[in-house]
């Protein structure tokens, strides 16, 4: 997956081409507009993760550009708390979904994952996992090619998890993807050890191995061994 | 009380005490001169009689000029030259009354006989004399108070205006809408010393409110990218493969403290923004339906506390409001009466036309229930960032709604009263 990062700020781009890299994604960097314009003419991209606050110009004028051309590529936009009209608009020209800062990396992970599913295959593939397959648009998760019927949130759940395969995800992170602004009740950590557990089971009880480890206190890791 | 109420009375009351000294006084001196003239009249009387006596030999002949009662009665003997002059009561026939009379008395030696000479005069009553004087004071009194009243009224209100309006100046001024007072140049020297500094002073009120909205606004927004960049470092660190759980722990609790500021940060650019009116589209929504939807959201939240959900809405409630500020609102509200609840306890939900109600039970505040709504102020609640009850309080204000808590029957109870003119209770068409 080839992906472009529109960033200004250094420390932050850095962040998420190491990040990005290291979920097998393939990154090129531009840090203004000019560049961003620059690189979208001369290749296609599977996404381009866009700031809106570039100094030289809104990074709305990027999803512009593209539109220009014959493209298939997917935009999440980074924003700023305070720029929700960016947002909306950003949403309204095109691109395909937003994060807002601070955001967590395997969120943005997950999000340029999902555009790209929507993106090249309409939402009808597949994840396949080893003797896991899950249909993102349905819950439902075959093992070892056996039906399994799961809950909302544990859909939800196993998609961020296979999103960042081999990745340790904070509680947190994992509470904001499921909850949103819910996220900061009291016991949603338990609900989401809860939901692990439920998952655990479904995969181990039908043959599955057991993927989901937890990570001394910080959050779980869906292992892929 | 009014200013002017105050000036009249304390006017009144000096001039009731001095009308009091003054009419005690001007009473002591009339009755003083009255009686002083009535004994020297009675003396002239007597060297009348006295001049009349010996110069007239006979008794019966004498012409006694003078309006006072006299008798005349012979004496045995002349037994002194003392004139007594008292005062005494005496029947009077004409009036058929005992009434004061003073009496002055005498021997007289006429040829050889010696008479006893008494003169009778009828004195004034002396309470006649003090109701008269008080009367006539009492009617002067209330002439001065009127006029004192009346003329003060009428005075301070035309030297008092230019002091009223700066007043209802500062009574409508408003930090928000940032629009300046204008005071009324006045002749007084002192009002418009009064309303120059108030001009300063409410400028720099107004400057300094800017200027924190904008350190508020700047700081939050500035602090965006530092803590987005902190939290991926955490989280790239947190990949790590070689991480003991010793390192674990401290990246944890960087996590923490990062998520924590962000949280605030959050909340501190969503006060910002309601204070910079950026929710200023509001339309009519329908409240129970908002909350139907908020509580299926909380559902799982509620259900895992054993929470009893009592409700009482009414249908078709809707006030006008920005649909993102009231999602925000009912959040933090039902949000609150979740967490802060105890396991098993209760969550009730009351909408009429004119208010929301909605309480939980759980354990008293720690702080004043007056501080609830203040930035920052909590209880004991550690992994609260304190700002939760700082924007509902702040989304109320903005849709001119009315908050306040209170704590009864071991139940925390929030109350919003809707504005006139903001609700409209009528039945949504289907």
């Amino acid at each position: 997956m080839k992906i472009l990062i529109v960033e200004d700020e250094q420390e932050l781009l850095q962040s998420m081409m190491s990040f990005l890299k290291g979920s097998g994604m393939t990154c090129e960097q531009a840090t203004n507009l000019q560049e961003a314009v620059a690189k979208i003419d001369a290749g296609d991209y599977d996404c381009i993760v866009l700031d809106i606050g570039l100094p030289d110009g809104s990074g709305l004028k990027v999803i512009e550009e593209l539109q220009k051309k014959d493209h298939q590529t997917g935009v999440v936009i980074v924003s700023a708390r305070n720029s929700l009209d960016d947002r909306l608009t950003g949403l309204n020209i095109g691109a395909d979904d937003y994060v807002t800062k601070p955001f967590y990396m395997p969120e943005l992970v997950a999000r340029i994952k999902s555009v790209f599913r929507r993106r090249s295959f309409q939402g009808q593939n597949e994840i396949v996992h080893n003797e896991l397959r899950v249909i993102p648009d349905e819950m439902l998760m075959y093992v070892n090619d056996k039906l399994i019927s799961l809950t909302k949130k544990e859909h939800e759940l196993l998609l961020y998890f296979l999103s960042n395969s081999n990745k340790v995800l904070t509680k947190e992170s994992i509470a904001e993807h499921l909850w949103g602004d819910h996220a900061d009740m009291a016991d949603s950590f338990d609900f989401i050890y809860s939901h692990i557990k439920n998952l655990r089971k479904k995969m181990t009880d039908n043959g599955g191995k057991d993927y989901l480890k937890s990570v001394y206190g910080v959050g779980y890791k869906f292992s892929n061994e | 009380m009014k200013l002017l109420n105050v000036t009249n009375r304390y006017y009144i009351a000096i001039a009731l005490a001095l009308l009091l000294i003054s009419s005690a006084f001007l009473s002591y001196r009339v009755f003083y001169l009255v009686d002083n003239e009535i004994s020297e009249h009675m003396l002239f009387e007597k060297m009348e009689i006295e001049k009349q006596l010996s110069s007239q030999r006979d008794i019966q002949g004498i012409q006694f000029i003078i309006g006072d009662r006299i008798e005349i009665e012979p004496l045995d003997k002349f037994t002194t030259f003392r004139v007594s002059l008292v005062d005494t009561n005496k029947y009077d026939p004409y009036e058929d009354a005992v009434v004061p009379f003073r009496r002055l008395s005498y021997e007289q030696l006429i040829g050889d006989e010696s008479y006893r000479i008494t003169l009778w005069r009828r004195l004034t009553e002396t309470d006649d004399l003090f109701s008269g004087v008080a009367f006539t004071l009492l009617l002067v009194a209330i002439d001065i108070i009127a006029c004192f009243y009346f003329l003060n009224r009428w005075f301070s209100k035309r030297v008092w205006k230019p002091f009223y309006r700066a007043l209802s100046g500062l009574t409508h001024f408003d930090l928000h809408d940032g629009e300046r007072i204008s005071f009324q140049r006045s002749e007084i020297e002192e009002f418009n010393t009064l309303n120059v500094e108030l001009s300063k002073l409410t400028d720099k009120v107004a400057r300094d409110y800017k200027n924190l909205r904008e350190f508020t606004e700047n700081m939050s927004h500035e602090t965006q990218t530092p803590l987005a960049i902190i939290r991926s470092k955490l989280e790239l660190l947190l990949q790590s493969e070689k991480l003991d759980s010793e390192q674990l722990g401290h990246i944890r609790s960087s996590l923490d403290s990062v998520n924590r500021l962000s949280k605030m940060n959050k909340s501190l650019i969503l006060l910002t923004r309601i204070e910079n009116d950026q929710y200023n589209v509001s339309e009519a929504l329908n409240l129970a339906d908002l909350i139907k939807q908020q509580l299926d959201k909380f559902d799982l939240f509620i259900s895992s506390r054993d929470l009893t959900v009592k409700t009482n809405i009414e249908e078709s409630v809707t006030l006008n409001i920005n649909p993102n500020l009231a999602d925000i609102l009912l959040t933090n509200l039902l949000s609150n009466a979740i967490k802060y609840n105890r396991p098993h306890g209760e969550l009730n939900i009351n909408l009429n036309k004119e208010r929301l109600i909605i309480s939980n039970s759980g354990a008293p505040l720690t702080i004043n229930d007056d501080q609830i709504f203040d930035r920052f102020k909590k209880g004991e609640q550690p992994d609260s960032v304190g700002l939760g009850l700082a924007i509902v309080k702040k989304v109320c204000d903005h849709c001119n709604c009315e908050i306040h808590y209170t704590y009864e029957e071991d139940k925390h109870k929030f109350t919003i009263e809707f504005g006139t003119g903001k609700i409209n209770g009528k039945v949504e068409e289907a």
